[in-house]
């Protein structure tokens, strides 16, 4: 296994900066520079100095304090929405999987149906029922990351179901249900992991998205799509107030995405059986 | 002058050798054999040959064919791929692309070959195959004829070496003795080299002039055929060559003993549900089978593939559901998934591939004690003495219910499987295929095992085979089936002395000459 780590620099690059950057935003739980909520006219627009090593906003607010608490909220709103996803959605995908028939064609009517929908537009439904902030965006994102899981832990599970050993477990008495959760659930949890990683930057940048629209999280709470936000208008007169925010975010979903991939080749039984079968004999 | 010449070859995988100082000679025109059990590197030593090696392979040594080194460009060696060497591999339906008619894909490789002179269908004619078949796609065919395609592609661009890596081994046995005459049919006519693989000494020496036997990665001997079946030199030579042999077992007096298993007029029919297909008549996987099993007994049961003998054994042990007729064990009736629980453990069934049947995220001992769901009154301590008595009376240690499935070869996790299929003390055991997704160096050893727990717990079998010698060895009665039909049954000793029905016939006639 160690190996394995080794021989994808990517993987490692890609882990370091993610765990980075989430250890930044927990960090801001405990410790910031300034206080996020710290307005100060008189020292506004700073450009980066030993006081505040990222500058100030037009507000006088400590850019990097700023961005320490806007990733925390990116990564708490993509993981919750992981959470709702999965925790639902896969359930759905395996249900399918072993019960075929109607409820296999449910499951399948309900992906289309909530595909069929852009999370974008269950965010607006949600801001008109409820109000904007981040727990809609945690919804709408986390009601778009259902039918993805179920669909991947649906083909998974397809797949191991038509191996002996499922079949040997039907034959030892075992209910649908406990087959599913004894036999392939541990077999497709890799092909998950892999997913909830891609889907945690599809949430952040989603995320950025409904805040920059407004839809999301809302001051004195920051976001790094909030930052945007407020920077867009100075975006000439101050385009390092945009900048920064925007890198974080392309940062982070590309760590993601890297390690996302990374974690598919070492973790995917499929890639790695074939490697081991072109040497086998 | 030799075609092929390895000088001491070494392929080693993140620094553990799997193939070590393998030198070999292969003449011009000569028809060799490697021959080794899995893992003893005879794949390995045709991908070194073809350059196809995995990234993660460090080869040392020497290869040359034809007097020169195998280029190291790539290009080159693709070049030398498609022009000089053609290669049939182990899985037809996996190495054809199953989006192009098989006629495309013989075109594109005389395309890759540079050769304009042959045509699509003067291939498939030496392939034995009609040339109507070049506009079908790989799964409109069946494995023979998908093999026959593969062997017309390596043929393509008239190669001076052709490799076979286990061709056969995928297929039952009529066809496995066809195509293996089509390519000793070929060479001859050719006057091509062929290196074949494959870990049956039986099919090297119907089919190979010289043959290297190799042992985990070393080289045991180079002999001609001859020499290895009369006298071979080495103990391994020697013991492979006794593996082909299978001793009968002894046969049961069964005059006294009363029935176990009914079958009664059991069919199971697939609907075919295409979009234009709604007057087709239901496909009859198992048509209207009768039988009985009586107690003890070793009942054999023999087809081509897909002639139904694996759906019969899923709905026997309840897997499946008979769509008419009944079954009874014991004076219970039942038509497959409605098996009633407290019967299950009376039935139970081995499957063919020893690698599929266990769950690689659970320990064996949790495998294995999984069937003992079906008998909750037993107490803990209890639960624990059957594991335990289960793995010994198979031949392996306690210590092994907390490893996992992937550190066991496939001879001990086939040793496995049958542990598991004993553990609540049945009465039938279902075996589909019992050895042959195994070596046939450790065919015999399972097969002895089988037979030793019959009679030790008093077993009943009712064995699914293609392979007669193994029935012959093991069986008391044999039913042959085709088409979901059972056409011919009797005991093994009277029915293969006169066959009656044609495909007994030719069950009988596709036997590989006996080595001794």
């Amino acid at each position: 296994m160690r190996t394995a780590w080794m021989r994808h620099p990517g993987l490692m690059l890609g882990l370091a900066a993610s765990f980075a950057f989430a250890l930044l935003g927990l960090l801001s739980l405990v410790w910031t520079p300034y206080p996020i909520g710290d307005i100060s006219i008189a020292r506004r627009f700073a450009v980066p100095s030993p006081d505040h090593w990222l500058g100030t906003d037009q507000l006088g607010r400590d850019m990097l304090s700023l961005i320490m608490s806007g990733t925390l909220t990116s990564f708490t709103v993509g993981a919750t929405a992981i959470i709702i996803g999965a925790g639902i959605g896969v359930p759905l995908g395996l249900a399918a999987a072993i019960y075929g028939g109607p409820v296999e064609w449910l499951v399948l009517r309900f992906s289309d149906l909530a595909f069929a929908f852009p999370s974008i537009i269950i965010a607006i439904l949600i801001a008109t029922l409820m109000g904007p902030g981040a727990a809609n965006a945690v919804i709408a994102i986390g009601i778009f990351n259902i039918p993805v899981f179920a669909q991947v832990a649906r083909g998974g599970a397809l797949t191991i179901s038509t191996l002996d050993y499922v079949a040997a477990a039907r034959l030892a008495g075992l209910s649908r249900p406990a087959i599913a959760l004894r036999h392939l659930l541990p077999n497709i949890a890799s092909l998950i992991i892999v997913q909830a990683t891609i889907q945690l930057s599809v949430g952040i940048l989603a995320e950025a998205g409904f805040s920059y629209i407004g839809l999301g999280t809302q001051p004195p709470e920051t976001s790094l799509g909030l930052m945007l936000r407020d920077a867009q208008n100075l975006f000439l007169i101050h385009p390092w107030l945009s900048i920064a925010p925007g890198l974080a975010i392309a940062v982070i979903v590309i760590a993601l995405n890297i390690a996302g991939d990374g974690l598919r080749d070492i973790l995917d039984p499929r890639l790695r059986r074939q490697e081991v079968g072109r040497v086998a004999g | 002058m030799s075609l092929v010449e390895i000088e001491n070859l070494t392929i080693r995988f993140g620094g553990r050798p799997a193939l070590s100082g393998l030198s070999l000679a292969i003449a011009r025109g000569e028809r060799f054999g490697i021959v080794g059990e899995s893992g003893s590197g005879k794949s390995l030593t045709a991908l070194a040959i073809t350059g196809l090696l995995p990234d993660a392979a460090e080869a040392t040594g020497v290869i040359r064919f034809d007097g020169k080194l195998l280029p190291t460009d790539e290009r080159a060696m693709a070049a030398l791929r498609g022009h000089r060497i053609g290669i049939v591999f182990q899985e037809p339906m996996t190495a054809l692309n199953p989006l192009m008619r098989v006629g495309a894909q013989i075109d594109e490789a005389l395309d890759l070959a540079d050769s304009s002179t042959r045509e699509v269908a003067a291939l498939l004619q030496e392939v034995g195959l009609d040339s109507s078949h070049a506009i079908r796609f790989p799964h409109q065919l069946s494995g023979g004829q998908r093999q026959r395609v593969m062997i017309a592609m390596a043929l393509a661009s008239d190669p001076d070496l052709i490799i076979a890596d286990e061709p056969t081994s995928a297929l039952d046995v009529i066809t496995q003795r066809r195509v293996l005459d089509l390519i000793a049919e070929i060479c001859d006519r050719r006057q091509m080299t062929l290196i074949f693989i494959s870990h049956d000494m039986r099919a090297v020496a119907a089919l190979c002039n010289r043959v290297a036997v190799l042992k985990a990665g070393e080289l045991v001997e180079t002999v001609p055929t001859e020499d290895v079946l009369r006298r071979p030199k080495a103990a391994y030579t020697q013991a492979l060559v006794d593996a082909t042999q299978m001793a009968p077992r002894a046969n049961h007096d069964l005059s006294d003993q009363d029935l176990l298993l009914s079958v009664e007029g059991v069919t199971r029919a697939y609907s075919r549900n295409g979009l234009f297909s709604r007057r087709q008549p239901p496909l009859m996987a198992v048509n209207d089978v009768s039988f009985d099993v009586t107690r003890g007994e070793v009942l054999a049961l023999v087809g081509p593939s897909g002639c139904g003998k694996t759906t019969l054994a899923r709905v026997i042990a309840g897997l499946d559901s008979a769509t008419s007729g009944t079954m009874t064990i014991d004076s219970t009736p039942y038509h497959g998934a409605d098996l009633p629980r407290e019967k299950r453990g009376d039935i139970s069934l081995v499957f063919q591939d020893p690698f599929g049947s266990f769950n690689p995220r659970l320990t064996i001992g949790k495998s294995l004690a999984e069937p003992l769901r079906l008998l909750p009154k037993l107490s803990p301590l209890d639960r624990e003495q059957r594991l335990i008595e289960a793995i010994e009376s198979v031949g392996l240690d306690a210590s092994m219910l907390t490893r996992y499935p992937h550190e066991f070869s496939g001879g001990q996790r086939q040793r496995l499987a049958i542990a598991r299929a004993l553990v609540t003390r049945p009465r039938l055991v279902v075996l589909d295929e019992p050895v042959s997704a195994l070596d046939v160096s450790v065919r015999g050893a399972v097969l002895d095992l089988l037979a030793r727990l019959q009679s030790q717990f008093g077993l009943t079998y009712l064995i699914i085979s293609h392979d007669l010698d193994m029935v012959a060895a093991m069986a008391d009665r044999v039913m042959v089936m085709e088409a979901g039909r059972i056409v011919e049954a009797g005991s093994p000793k009277t029915l293969f002395a006169d066959p009656r029905h044609s495909l007994t016939k030719a069950l009988m006639a596709a036997r590989l000459p006996d080595l001794v």
